[in-house]
Order: C-alpha cells, then structure tokens, then sequence
C-alpha cells in the first residue's frame, strides 16, 4: 500500500515582525534566529509531516508583512488551500492586521481556505512580558469566522507544530468527507510524490464544484 | 555614450556572444566572457577619446584585485620584505613609487598601448610573446631607484623591448617558463606580490590625478565614472561615490564649503524633525525601529547602538521628506554600504578594512560621525531619487523591472525562460527582491560595494534627465499614428521636433537608467545558473534562487557579472529601448 502525499500550500500574512518567518524557521529547521532580515517578497520553504499512514508536504510561502508589500499578497494566497494569520501578542496593532487579513482571506481567497490565527510571542509573556491581546478576544475572533486559533512562540518552540498538524488534520479530512458526499474525493488534494499541485491551477473552482455549501 | 564604453565596433565577440546565445553552449560564453573580461579594456577603446587609459584601468584592475586580497591575507609590511627579495625585477620599484611616478609612467606608454591593443584583438599570441620578449630580468642594477615607468620607456627606447607591457599583470606567470629553474617559488610569488603592489599604486595615483586636478578646478567627473567602472581604491571611496553619486560638487574650490553645508542642512534636519514641536509619525517610527536591529543581522558594525541609532535617525528623515514613498523595507539594507564606505574615511589606513567589525567611536569624533550620517543621508536620497518608483504605492517601478527581466531572459536564454513556464516558476516569486534590495542579499557587503562603484559610475544624476525624461517619454503615441493623422505634414514637423527633444532626452537618460542597468545585472546573474536550474522543479527552482551560492563570491565573479550585464545591455538596447 502506498502511503499517500498530501501536498498543502500554506501562505502566512501578518503586520511586519511579529514572527511570520521565525514560526516557518521553527517549523522547517527547528531553528531561531534572534534577528532576522526582514522578509521582501514572499519566501519560499517546505516541510513533510508524516500524519497517521499518509503524509502532508507542506509548500508554505512566507510573505512580507509591510503594508507597501501588501499587493503582492493576492498572489500568494489566491491559491492556497490554508493560511496562518499571524499576530503579536504583545503588539494590539498586529490584531487589528490579522483582522484585516482575515476578512481579504475571506473575501478574496478561495472559498475553502482553512485559516488558522496565531498570536506569538507567547514566550514574552511567559518571561514576565505584558500581555496586550488577550487570548478570549482572539478566540472569539476564530469562532466568529471559523478560524483555527493558536498561541505560540517561535523562540521556544512551544506549539508552532501543533499549527502545522491542525491544518494539516483538518485538510486531511476534507477529501474524504467529500467522498462520503458522493464521490468529488481527491478535489485535486491527492497526489502522487514527486508531483505538486500546480499553483496556478483554478483549484478554487475545482472543489467549489463538490464541496459547495451554500 | 560617454560612460559607458561600446563594444560593437572593437571585437567579434558580442556577435560570437550573441550567435552563442541561440546555440547555448554555457562555457563558450564562459570563456568568451572571460577573455573579453581580461581584456576588459577592449570595450572603453570604442568610447573613443583614450582608449589607452581605459585599457591600463582594465588591466591594472586585476593586479589591483590581487592586492587587495593580499592585503587582507598578510600585511603591508610583508609587502615590504617582500620586495627585497626580488631585487632583480625592474618592477620591483614601483612598489615603492608613488604618485607622479606613475602619472609619468602613465603618459610615456600611452601610445605603445594601441598596438598592444591592436594586437589583442587579432592575435593572442602574439601579445603573449611579446609579454614574454621584454620578460629577462635586464639586470638593471643602476635602474634602482628609478620608477618602474622609466624602465619602461629606456627599454624601449634603446630597442632592448619590443613591447609597452612591462607594467602589466600576469608577466610572472608567463615569465616562470622561462625561468622557473632560475627562482625559486617564493620570489615568484614576492614579484607577483609586487606587480600587484605596484598596479595598485598606479590605480591609486590614477585617482588621485582625477580627483585633484592640477589644472582647472573641475574634477572630470565622466572620467572619474569610466575609471571607476572598474573599481575604486578603498581609500578613494568616499570622495568617488559623492561625486559619482551627484552630491558633492565636482567644482573642487566649492567642494568642502558646500560638503559643510549639506552636512550643516542635515543636522539642522535632524534637529528639527526630533524636536519637540515635531509630531513623530509613530507608524514610521516603529517600522524603522524593528528593522533596525534586523539590518544586516550578521555584520558586527550594525550591533552598535551608535550605529543603529544613526540609521535610525537618516531613514526616518528620509521616510518623512518623501512622503510618497516612505520608509521601505529595503532601503535599511541600501542605506548600509554608504554608511560603512563614508566610516573607512575616518580610519587608521590599517583599519581600513576592519570597518564592519570596528565601534566608530573608538576612531570618530561626535562630529565625525554626524558627517558621515550627513553623507549616507545625502547619497541615499540621491540614489532613492533614480529609483523612486520602486517604493512608491504598487512599487511599479519592481513590477516593471520584474517584466522586463522576463522579457530579456526569453530573448538571451529562452531555453531557461521555457522551463520557467513549464515548472510555472514566475519571475515575480524570485526577482522581487533583488529589484527591492538591488541584490544586496545575494552577495557579502564587500561585494556590494564594489558592485556599486560600478552602479554608481553607470548612473548619472548630474544630468536632469532622470526622473523629467522618463515619465513622458512612456506616454507618446507611436510614430505611425501620427504620420496617418490627418493635417499630417504640419504636425510632423511640429512633433518630429518634439520627438527631436524627447529622444535626446531618452538618450541622456540612456546613460542614467540605474533601473535599466540593474535589470540586465540580474539577467546575467540567473544565467549564471541556467544550466543548473533546467534540471531543476518548481520548488527547487525557488529555494535555489532565494538562497544562491553567491554570498560567497569574490570580486573577480562579481566583476564577470557585470562585464556580462554590461555586454548584454550592448546587444539587447534595442530591444530594450522602450523600457525607457
């Protein structure tokens, strides 16, 4: 039996350093780096995770938070089957960004886009730091709009994979809930190892075809 | 054509280059880059007026490379003991010549370097043997303490040379067949130490002359942009830069009375926009603040507080002068090779090169480094001014730049342009970056640096062109629309005038492009890896591309490049012409 390849492709969006390419170092390398370049563009990173008998290849683009970049975002979330909206926790300004981001997801980004929020830099606080976002307002924000909620922190390490594994469980199940609907079942998610999913490829329209819900 | 030297009319080569470019053979262009790179000086020859002064920079250029490294390795003193060890070379003086010597050197081979030059073009060889001819170590034991220069010009003068190249490089490797049972290694190496040595102090004093005219007070500054095409001495830097960049006047009777009011105008900014009547625009102040400490994480230089205070302080004037733009991220990565060059001014010769690891205040007074803020603020603003479109709302000046890499990469390696499309690699996902940082990620510091003594020589701001021209020029309706329009002759006249107009102005542009210049540079650096990246996918593609094996790059790769960019940009201007 072969064990299967889930590829995902993950955008993260969020205001400028709170943490977008730290949570993807820690997640990729394992790895934190105190200070790093600020992002230009978007970059680009993946990761296998091995879930269960099959396995999910995350291709993540990690996009720059500055608001003059923020037209290239489209592009890099039009496609994308999950996103990490990233806030700080210590930083109010961040929230109100990923509230932003969350409804341009919504509107703009494919219909079934899973959406996780993630507050970071849960480790200053922990050191004694001041908490300025607080944990309900955030989680009423993901019951609101239907988003995965986290905290985490990518210094310490602490629930960064949790993120990756709750998308990559709740993507895991969709193909095959749409099977039990009647059939729509890869909805392009499926594919062989050394493929991927083609990028440009109308995906959005392809599952909105089966898995409508309207 | 000023500035930049053509190479259409000297040497088969960018036809070769081009047929090279259909057929796709990597190491043809290799070595056809190569030996157009060593004889660099082929394409200044076409600029016209001094071919011989161009050739001597080119070839002086490498020797100078030599040096430097050198000097980084050992040390000047071991320079020194150096030479006594190879007493019997007649270059050996020059090392210790200085100034005048070499301008005198200079003149008395200026109309040998023709025929050399004559020659390179048709036959290696045959300047090969003529390196070799002159080669035996004419004991010139009463030339002692003459410069090189007049040995040279004696040895021609009584017949014992047939060739003006006893200054140049690469003379030992050739002379060691000859001799090599003769000298051990070691003096090998101490001459070819020397020869090094002694083209740095030529180039030295090259830009000494330049740069301290000794008649008139104008410094030739499109000479000064021709020299230093090909690299500037570290301890010319901060002068060259401010005057190939347009801020400091090449009018040398003015230069330091308006140096010392743009530095005056730079303080009383500051004072001014940090004062308490002034509102910080917080949003600004923030973004610049966590940037800071996230420029150049790798460089000591910018862990200082001092250091980090002072870009602090230049970025957020400049963001809140240009409203337009704004601060940028990017522009705290540009900002930084001004920065350290204008600190070399102010340090010890022999810390010179320490400059990235070295606290500034251990060598600068307060008001030292109030200057050299004052000139990274200045230049920056001047080097901003040619590329403001890249940090205005949209960034259409990137998107631009971006499509037209696309462009030029279909027509020079369509090959790599049809794989991109195949693996649905878009330029976009890649080159964004470099347009935004002008590749200042791809390479070490050191590099960038000398990457710019050519960016800065290639763009002029001296002209008013840059910004006035462009804009309008894009807007004109085709040739033929108005030809066909109706009253037509009249009109022709009228705008063929205005086309007259326009079209100068693009050509004075023409020579002013950072953008342009930029974009070809970027060109020839991802074909630089075509090979490797036809065999690669999407994701491979991107992981390559956003983290090349190029931070390690020495300032021969990095020259290459910009010879081949600049070749491409004489090929492909037509082609390109309506980029403008």
């Amino acid at each position: 039996m072969n064990t299967s390849v889930t590829s995902i492709k993950l955008v993260l969006l969020g205001e400028a350093a709170v943490g977008k390419s730290s949570i993807v170092l820690r997640f990729v390398s394992n790895d934190f780096a105190e200070n790093k370049e600020p992002t230009i563009g978007a970059a680009f990173l993946t990761q296998r995770v091995n879930m269960g008998d099959h396995t999910i290849k995350f291709e993540i683009w990690d996009t720059a938070g500055q608001e003059r970049f923020a037209s290239l975002a489209p592009m890099y979330y039009r496609n994308a089957q999950a996103a990490l909206v990233v806030y700080d926790v210590t930083k109010p300004q961040s929230f109100i960004k990923a509230r932003h981001w969350v409804k341009e997801l919504h509107e703009q980004a494919s219909r079934d886009i899973i959406i996780a929020l993630v507050g970071n830099k849960l480790d200053i606080i922990e050191n004694g730091g001041e908490r300025k976002v607080a944990r309900e307002e955030a989680e009423n924000l993901a019951q609101q709009e239907g988003l995965l909620f986290f905290e985490t922190s990518a210094k310490s390490g602490s629930n960064v994979n949790e993120v990756f594994l709750g998308i990559g469980q709740k993507i895991s199940l969709k193909p095959a809930q749409n099977a039990q609907d009647g059939g729509q079942g890869s909805s392009g998610l499926r594919i062989n190892d050394d493929s991927r999913i083609d990028l440009r490829a109308p995906y959005g329209q392809s599952s909105a075809a089966g898995s409508c819900n309207c | 054509m000023g500035v930049r030297p053509t190479t259409t009319s000297t040497s088969p080569t960018p036809r070769e280059m081009y047929q090279k470019s259909n057929s796709s053979s990597p190491s043809l262009v290799g070595s056809i880059m190569r030996s157009l790179k060593s004889s660099h000086s082929i394409r200044r020859l076409s600029a016209g007026e001094d071919a011989e002064n161009g050739n001597h920079d080119s070839l002086q250029k490498s020797n100078y490379h030599r040096a430097r490294s050198l000097n980084s390795n050992g040390s000047a003193q071991s320079h020194g003991r150096g030479v006594s060890h190879i007493h019997l070379s007649p270059l050996r003086k020059s090392s210790s010549g200085n100034g005048s010597f070499h301008k005198d050197k200079h003149s008395s081979h200026s109309q040998k370097r023709d025929k050399y030059f004559a020659d390179l073009d048709e036959d290696w060889s045959a300047v090969i043997e003529d390196y070799n001819m002159p080669i035996p170590m004419i004991s010139n034991g009463g030339v002692e303490l003459r410069p090189p220069v007049t040995v040279g010009s004696r040895r021609s003068e009584t017949g014992e040379s047939r060739s003006p190249s006893a200054g140049y490089p690469n003379l030992p490797q050739l002379n060691k067949s000859r001799s090599s049972d003769l000298k051990s290694q070691y003096e090998q190496e101490n001459e070819r130490e020397v020869q090094a040595l002694n083209s740095l102090m030529h180039r030295v004093a090259k830009f000494d002359a330049i740069l301290n005219p000794t008649h008139g007070n104008q410094v030739n500054v499109s000479e000064l942009r021709r020299l230093s095409w090909n690299g500037v001495p570290m301890v010319h830097r901060p002068s060259v830069w401010r005057l190939l960049i347009g801020y400091a006047s090449a009018n040398i009777k003015r230069q330091s009375s308006l140096l010392q009011r743009k530095r005056q105008d730079y303080r009383d900014g500051v004072e001014l926009v940090f004062s308490k009547d002034h509102t910080r625009d917080l949003p600004t102040w923030h973004q610049i603040e966590i940037d800071i400490p996230r420029t150049n994480p790798f460089i000591p230089l910018y862990q200082f507080p001092l250091v980090q205070e002072s870009l602090q302080r230049i970025l957020y004037l400049w963001a809140i002068r240009h409203p337009a733009s704004g601060y940028v991220q990017g522009i705290n990565d540009l900002v930084t090779p001004f920065y350290q060059t204008f600190l070399t001014e102010y340090l010890p010769p022999a810390q010179k090169e320490d400059v990235d690891k070295i606290c500034p205040d251990t060598y600068l007074s307060r008001e030292q480094l109030l200057d050299v803020e004052a000139d990274s603020f200045w230049c920056l603003t001047k080097l901003l001014e040619q590329i403001t479109d890249n940090y205005i709302h949209g960034q259409p000046g990137i998107l631009k730049q971006v499509k037209n890499l696309g462009q030029l990469v279909k027509r020079i390696d369509s090959d790599l342009y049809d794989h991109f499309s195949q693996e649905n690699v878009e330029f976009i996902q890649f080159a964004f970056r470099w347009m935004n940082c002008l590749l200042m990620r791809e390479f070490s510091m050191s590099m960038v640096i000398r990457m710019w003594d050519t960016y800065l020589s290639e763009t002029s701001l001296d002209s008013t062109s840059s910004a006035a021209a462009e804009a309008p020029s894009s807007s004109l309706p085709p040739d033929s629309s108005l030809q066909n329009s109706p009253g037509g002759a009249f009109r022709e006249t009228v705008t063929s005038a205005k086309f007259q107009g326009k079209h100068n102005a693009a050509a004075t542009s023409r020579q002013t492009s950072l953008s342009e210049f930029h974009v070809f540079v970027c060109a020839a650096f991802l074909i630089k890896f075509s090979e490797q990246l036809i065999g690669m996918d999407f994701q491979e593609t991107i992981t390559f591309l956003q983290n090349p094996p190029t931070k390690t790059w020495t300032e021969s790769e990095i020259e290459l490049l910009l010879s081949e960019a600049y070749i491409w940009q004489s090929l492909y201007k037509d082609a390109t012409s309506h980029w403008r």
